[in-house]
Formats: structure tokens, C-alpha cells, sequence
């Protein structure tokens, strides 16, 4: 259930074991070169300067291509150049496996399609974006897939609605929980509602009994639906090759920009609010 | 009677927490020795209980659920830990958690068959060792 790599997928579906997954990722280290190795072995880059990007990776949310671009190490037309040569000599996961005995390779083929056929609930389909959300695909992802999530945790029917600039908090917004979603562009999601929504999302999300639910009880049911959410739209955007990391529930989210993205809810009233920074 | 395997529950979520809890609690032979809110508890529960199974967190604040996972093992390497997060399917994260020696990767929602399956899987090693030791 949920989004997930192609190894968690073969050891859920018992083809291989974690020991496995393990030992083909060491083999895939060993195999695999980091970009900057193929941009010294292609002349694009001296090691000083490799050095210095892996340096400045430690200041900044950018991948190491992106970061070589910006720091004017090298050229947007040689990045394209060393990701196309990364990939054409890349081991993936199932491949390192069938080498190690793990899987048949006959199979392999097999196991990418149920693969595929696993994943294929969570492609989301092209949606207008407002222009300053339009460039982070996560964002995306988030609003596709909360109407999903929500009938899948909770069992609540919700629509999507129109997506507006945000101007103030609405009356409703009882319990505010935020969940950073860093990238290269990073996006702050809100989960806004009123106390009958978070009620019931946390009663849905905890399985507790709606009279055992205090006050931080629904905003922590709010909150992790929010990060169960995030994760997966975080997660998809990775598989996408855009790295993500995740920050822990904000339950004192202050609102001040961003868009709002109105839910219809059958209890309650509840809205998304998007922010990026 | 066979001896209950002993899990340790880690996750800043609450919620997590009970619904871990509901999900064990209806599995014969489980008994949770400890629910902790962050990767510094655990190690510190861990230590003192040794239980046989942890299910943890990845993002949890202060000390994470992957630097957790790394000084657990280095103390107690025969404890099973089992990660438990929204991103597992970050192919990044799922594989810094093998890595790091964790058992299983459980994503978000949760598969009712997977930590079923887990257990299954902890109960039958514990068993084997414990009539390797006799």
C-alpha cells in the first residue's frame, strides 16, 4: 500500500528477502558511479571542483548537477551530457538482483509490469496549476492524491475544488497542521479544518474511539494523515529523480501566502493550503 | 505455550502509535514493552529491553528514526527493526534503512498482510534461535 521502490515492492511480494535487497545495493555502490566521477571521466570537471560541489551539498537543497550548473562549474549542455551517461551505464535494482542469483531473468520482465500495474494507482493526470505552482510537480501530487488518500485512510469522499490565492485563514480552520516537503523549490502543505473534520479523520486514522480524542490527539490524527500524504507524494516525485526530504508536522502552522485548494467534505469543512519557500 | 516475541513501537505520531498498537494487539503471541516518541528513547528503551522486533519511524524530530536504526544495531545487532514511514517509496531513504541493517521497509498506509507477515517472520527466527540455544 503506497508508493514504493521497486525492491520493497519484490521483498512485499516475497520474490527476495532484505538480505538480498542489501546485497544488491552494496553491489550497485560498488558499480554505479556518482556524477561527479563521470563529469571528471568525461573532462567536464577537475576533482578540486567536484570536491567543492560535494562541499557546498552540505549548504544546499540542490542535487549535485544542479549545484555544479549554479556554482558555474559546468554547463547546462554537459550536465544533460554526464545524466544521459549516468543512466546508460546505471545498474538498477532488478538487474543487480538477476546478477546475484536472486531472480530468475526471465522473470524480471514480469515482476517490472506488476511493478508498474502496482504503481499505476498513484500516476496522477495533468491539472492547471496556478503559474507558482506549476514548477513543483509535488504539489501536484499532493492535490491529486488527497482525495485518494482520503477515501483509503479514512473512508471520506472528498472533491477537489477551485485553487485561489490565499488571502486570510478561513473562520473554519480549527486545526492547522504544516508539513515541509524540501526539494530544490520547497512547498509547505497545510491541512486546514474545522474540529468536526479533524474529528474524523483522526478517529479514522487512530482507529481510538472518537470520546478518547483530545484536543492533540486530532491535530496529531490531522497530522500524520498530512504526512502519510506528503511522504507519498514526496516519495513520487524521488522515483521521478527529484530528491526530496520530509520535515516532521508543524501543529502551529502560521498562514500567511500561498494558495488555498478548496475540499468539498461530506463532514466538516477543511482546505489545503500551499505555500512555497 | 510459546513465548510472546516483545516489540518496541517508535514514532512521534500518536496516532501511529495506537494504531500500532490496535494492529499488534490482535496478533497472538505479541507483547509491546514500550511506545516511544523519538530515536533517543528508543535507543535508550532498546537497550534496557532488548526486545526482539522495533517497528520505527524514519522522520521523527531530534534524533531520526535512520541514526536511531544505526546505534541500535551497532549496541544489539540481533534486534530486528523494521522501519516504518510515509516515504519509504523513496527509493533514497528505503535503501539507507537496509543499509543500515533494518529487517523491512513498512510504508504508509499501512499493509495489514505486511506486518502480519513480519511478525510471522520475527516469531519463526526467535523460535530457531531459541531451540539453537537449548
Amino acid at each position: 500500500m503506497g508508493v514504493k521502490f521497486f525492491g520493497q515492492f519484490l521483498i512485499d511480494s516475497g520474490e527476495v528477502d532484505a538480505s538480498h535487497v542489501r546485497e544488491a545495493l552494496h553491489l550497485m555502490d560498488t558499480e554505479n558511479k556518482p556524477l561527479g566521477q563521470i563529469a571528471i571521466a568525461q573532462g567536464f570537471m577537475q576533482e578540486c571542483q567536484v570536491a567543492r560541489v560535494n562541499a557546498e551539498q552540505r549548504n544546499s537543497d540542490l542535487s549535485f548537477g544542479d549545484l555544479a550548473v549554479e556554482m558555474k562549474l559546468l554547463e547546462s549542455d554537459q550536465l544533460v551530457a554526464i545524466l544521459k551517461a549516468q543512466s546508460m551505464c546505471r545498474l538498477p535494482i532488478g538487474q543487480a538482483l538477476v546478477r546475484l542469483g536472486h531472480i530468475d531473468g526471465d522473470r524480471l520482465g514480469l515482476l517490472l509490469d506488476g511493478y508498474k500495474t502496482d504503481q499505476a494507482q498513484y500516476d496522477v493526470a495533468s491539472i492547471d496549476l496556478p503559474d507558482g505552482l506549476a514548477c513543483h510537480r509535488v504539489s501536484r501530487y499532493v492535490i491529486e492524491l488527497f482525495p485518494r488518500f482520503m477515501l483509503r485512510v479514512a473512508r471520506m469522499q472528498v472533491k477537489v475544488g477551485e485553487i485561489q490565492t490565499f488571502d486570510c485563514a478561513p473562520e473554519f480552520a480549527e486545526v492547522r497542521v504544516s508539513v515541509p516537503i524540501k526539494a530544490a523549490r520547497g512547498l509547505e502543505v497545510a491541512l486546514i479544518c474545522d474540529l468536526d473534520f479533524g474529528e474524523a479523520l483522526a478517529h479514522a486514522a487512530s482507529g481510538l474511539d472518537p470520546c478518547d480524542l483530545d484536543a492533540e490527539m486530532v491535530a496529531d490524527g490531522v497530522g500524520e494523515f498530512l504526512n502519510v500524504l506528503c511522504g507519498n507524494a514526496g516519495s513520487a516525485v524521488a522515483k521521478e529523480g527529484h530528491p526530496i526530504d520530509l520535515g516532521p508536522p508543524d501543529y502551529e502552522a502560521e498562514l500567511c501566502d500561498g494558495w488555498t485548494v478548496e475540499l468539498a467534505v461530506g463532514i466538516g469543512r477543511a482546505a489545503l493550503v500551499l505555500s512555497t519557500f | 505455550m510459546t513465548p510472546k516475541i516483545n516489540v518496541l513501537l517508535v514514532d512521534d505520531s500518536r496516532t501511529v502509535l495506537a494504531q500500532l498498537e490496535g494492529i499488534l494487539g490482535d496478533l497472538d503471541g505479541v507483547a509491546i514493552v514500550g511506545m516511544e516518541r523519538n530515536g533517543a528513547a528508543a535507543i535508550r528503551v532498546a537497550d534496557e529491553s532488548r526486545p526482539d522486533l522495533i517497528l520505527m519511524d524514519i522522520v521523527m524530530p531530534g534524533l531520526d528514526g535512520l541514526s536511531a536504526l544505526r546505534t541500535i544495531k551497532s549496541m544489539h545487532p540481533e534486534i530486528r527493526i523494521a522501519m516504518v514511514s510515509s516515504v519509504s517509496g523513496d527509493a533514497t531513504k528505503a535503501e539507507e534503512a537496509f543499509r543500515l541493517g533494518a529487517c523491512q521497509v513498512l510504508g504508509k498506509p499501512f499493509d495489514l498482510e505486511l506486518i502480519e507477515a513480519l511478525v510471522e517472520s520475527v516469531r519463526r527466527e526467535c523460535d530457531e534461535s531459541r531451540a539453537g540455544e537449548i
